[in-house]
């Protein structure tokens, strides 16, 4: 515990008392005449706006949702069960609105911004509204720098751009979660902001995932957002645009920030239910007719922007420099059922896709990526050159391994080509196994897939060919660290870097075991 | 109720206008008057509620109640009233028509709730500041209520003015707390 001190605290307090404004102003009032789940319907603010925050007594606040003719339905953010019929309501006349800025990064707050973390206040001096309509064509540039996962079959076969939205697919425990914190880790090399908005998950799980990004380091330039299971509806309802709101002040003071969604499954479950409990009308699985503008408006919201909007939104602070938002969604299946009403709509609505494999993962390929379904939209043109001409191999051998796969049983009675293709597919899916927490860079991604592109895997068991690869990358980096180093910071490829990268593997086969 | 006022909505804009036609805005509003106090009354309510009378028998009886105080008008409403079963909306109906009078008199029913008597001084500085600020003719109903500590609370519709001791304290208090 921090030690009080006390003439600090009336300090505090001396400050509070000037900083109050008690000015008398008019304000539109009105009164509670139904409370119903977290809805309370209000009587009177004729005044009120869509989305507009109103205040209770006792520093309780909801949102106005449903502007009817006599009445007002507003969800309430917080606990509701001190609210009773006949007791005021007012207008605040202020849309709702969060807290931004660097001072969010390593804290954990809750979908108001409000920290949860026991480290004091935020002392954020900048707030945002939680709703904002998405940059314009004017205001965009294309997609052409990469953010790494660090995950090989991901950076090699989906890679991930600056500003796009990649969908992460699967049912329960698959590992959807275990790649976006890949990711976070992973951006400890790019300097890229993270924001983890944790929804209707158990508090454990979101602890589990704060310690583990601490230990990581991760911690210091990702903020977490988190709506857990027992927080109410309307709160896991907004926590997706809160922490787009917090990721977007990066994006528009031209650097780059990597929101994650964990999960938008259960955000439109929650909205099912504010939107069943106001009365709205339901439509397919029960979800109201704006289900697919929920997420559509949010995810439109990850864009890379130019430097001149950049430059305008800063008042000229900010020159030369654009600015990104890439958004990573996750949304659970059923049983593998992507047809869904929501799977379906969030693949239509992002650039591409990872599904994860409950059979994949069961046989032990980890992550669980299926290559075949797995797609990025716009990716590739954000690979950096080394990874874009290594991984078109590997492509290739995944395509073709899948296409001979059901030969498999039949090994010995197919010819010699046919063979040496499923081995070497064999061997290239094993090499995409990769451990939990161990990101690699792209100068180690590259090697490693270099190795089974030129065929020094093939006298290499299958089972060994993870050990090979970690045999291999250590001898790299001693060996020659100054080429790896290099190799990450430039990302060329080139006859030079092609002629290093055979020598070294020919001399590691040659002198090193594994 | 809310789900009341959009049902007796379109009842008072038809008797409004037709109030306003042929200029008995203030004889309607008797009427409205009469009928809203006499459906209070005990008995009234326990017919009004008894389940085995047809409603326009009900719209009858309570015309006979009212006797005089009732032109044709008035009960030719109450039956229109009773025709879909809705005699219990009279108070709405009396409210919104209220309303709308007061809309089209420009003249604005402000309650000022103060912590100590106002003097006549007082209370026609208040009405002149309201009466600049709503731009309409301000009937000022004022009361007391100590538990303000000071100042004045003023409300008039949905806007409410707080500018009581209570309020501030009020607002210190949340204030202090989010520490």
């Amino acid at each position: 515990m921090q030690q009080l001190n006390p003439s600090e605290i009336s300090d505090i307090i001396k400050n509070r008392i000037q900083g109050l404004d008690v000015k008398a102003e008019a304000k539109n009032e009105g009164t509670i005449v139904g409370v119903s789940d977290g809805i309370v319907r209000i009587h009177g603010l004729a005044d009120a706006q869509y989305g507009e925050m109103i205040e209770f007594d006792g520093g309780l606040y909801g949102m106005a949702l449903n502007l009817e003719r006599d009445s007002v339905g507003v969800v309430i953010l917080g606990d509701y069960e001190n609210l009773t019929e006949g007791m005021t309501a007012r207008c605040t006349g202020r849309i709702l609105e969060v807290p931004v800025g660097r001072e969010l990064l390593g804290r954990v707050v809750d979908a108001l911004g409000n920290p949860i973390d026991g480290k004091g206040p935020l002392n954020a001096s900048m707030t945002a509204p939680i709703e904002k309509v998405a940059p314009g064509v004017i205001a965009r540039e294309s997609v052409n720098q990469p953010v790494q996962i660090g995950l090989k079959c991901v950076d090699a076969m989906v890679p991930i751009g600056r500003g796009q939205r990649e969908l992460l697919i699967s049912d329960r425990q698959i590992g959807k979660t275990a790649i976006a914190i890949d990711a976070i880790i992973n951006q400890k090399r790019s300097g890229i902001k993270c924001v983890y908005v944790a929804i209707g998950q158990k508090m454990s799980t979101i602890a589990n995932i704060v310690r583990t990004l601490e230990e990581f380091g991760a911690m210091e330039y990702t903020t977490v957002v988190a709506a857990s299971a027992s927080d109410p509806a309307p709160m896991q309802f907004i926590a997706p645009y809160s922490g787009c709101s917090m990721g977007e002040f990066f994006r528009d003071h031209g650097e780059d920030a990597l929101v994650i969604y964990d999960d938008l499954t259960k955000q439109a479950w929650a909205y099912r239910q504010i939107s069943l409990l106001l009365k709205r009308p339901p439509g397919r699985e029960a979800y109201p007719g704006d289900v697919f503008y929920l997420h559509s408006r949010l995810l439109e919201r990850a864009a890379r922007v130019n430097a001149a909007y950049v430059e305008q939104f800063t008042n000229g602070a900010v020159k030369g420099q654009t600015g990104s938002l890439t958004a990573l969604p996750i949304i659970e299946t059923q049983a593998g059922d992507i047809s869904a009403f929501v799977p379906t709509n969030v693949i239509s609505i992002t650039d591409g896709q990872i599904f994860l494999e409950t059979q994949a993962f069961n046989s032990g390929l980890r992550p669980a990526m299926n290559p075949g379904t797995s797609v990025s939209r716009v990716g590739g043109s954000a690979q950096v050159p080394f990874m874009k001409k290594i991984s078109g191999g590997i492509k290739l051998a995944l395509a073709q391994y899948r296409e001979l796969a059901a030969f498999s049983q039949f090994a010995s009675d197919l010819d010699d080509a046919t063979r040496r293709q499923l081995e070497h597919g064999e061997r290239v899916t094993e090499l995409m196994k990769q451990k939990q927490y161990a990101p690699m860079s792209v100068a180690e991604m590259g090697t490693s897939l270099f190795a089974a592109n030129e065929g020094y895997l093939r006298d290499v068991a299958v089972d060994k060919v993870l050990d090979f690869e970690a045999a291999l990358l250590s001898y790299m980096r001693s060996e020659h660290a100054e080429f790896m180093n290099d190799i990450d910071e430039n990302g060329t490829y080139n006859d030079d870097v092609v002629a290093t990268l055979h020598d070294a593997i020919k001399k590691f086969k040659d002198t090193q075991s594994f | 109720m809310a789900e009341l006022a959009t049902i007796a909505r379109p009842y008072a804009n038809a008797v409004f206008e037709l109030a306003k036609r042929d200029d008995a805005l203030a004889d309607w509003s008797r009427m409205l008057e009469v009928l809203t106090a006499t459906t209070g009354y005990e008995p009234v309510i326990r017919l009004l509620d008894s389940p085995d009378l047809p409603a326009t028998s009900k719209a009858f009886r309570l015309a006979e109640v009212c006797g005089d105080e009732l032109d044709d008008r008035g009960k030719k409403f109450l039956q229109s009233l009773a025709e879909h079963d809705r005699l219990g909306l009279i108070g709405e109906v009396r409210e919104q028509f209220e309303a709308l009078r007061a809309e089209e008199l420009k003249s604005l029913d402000v309650e000022v709730v103060s912590a100590f008597p106002l003097s006549d001084a007082q209370s026609d500085a208040l009405k002149q500041a309201l009466s600049n600020k709503f731009g309409k003719e301000i009937a000022i109903e004022s009361r007391v209520d100590q538990g303000l500590i000071g100042g004045a609370v003023i409300r008039a519709g949905d806007m409410v003015i707080d500018g009581s001791v209570r309020g501030k304290l009020q607002k210190l208090a949340e204030n202090l707390g989010q520490l």
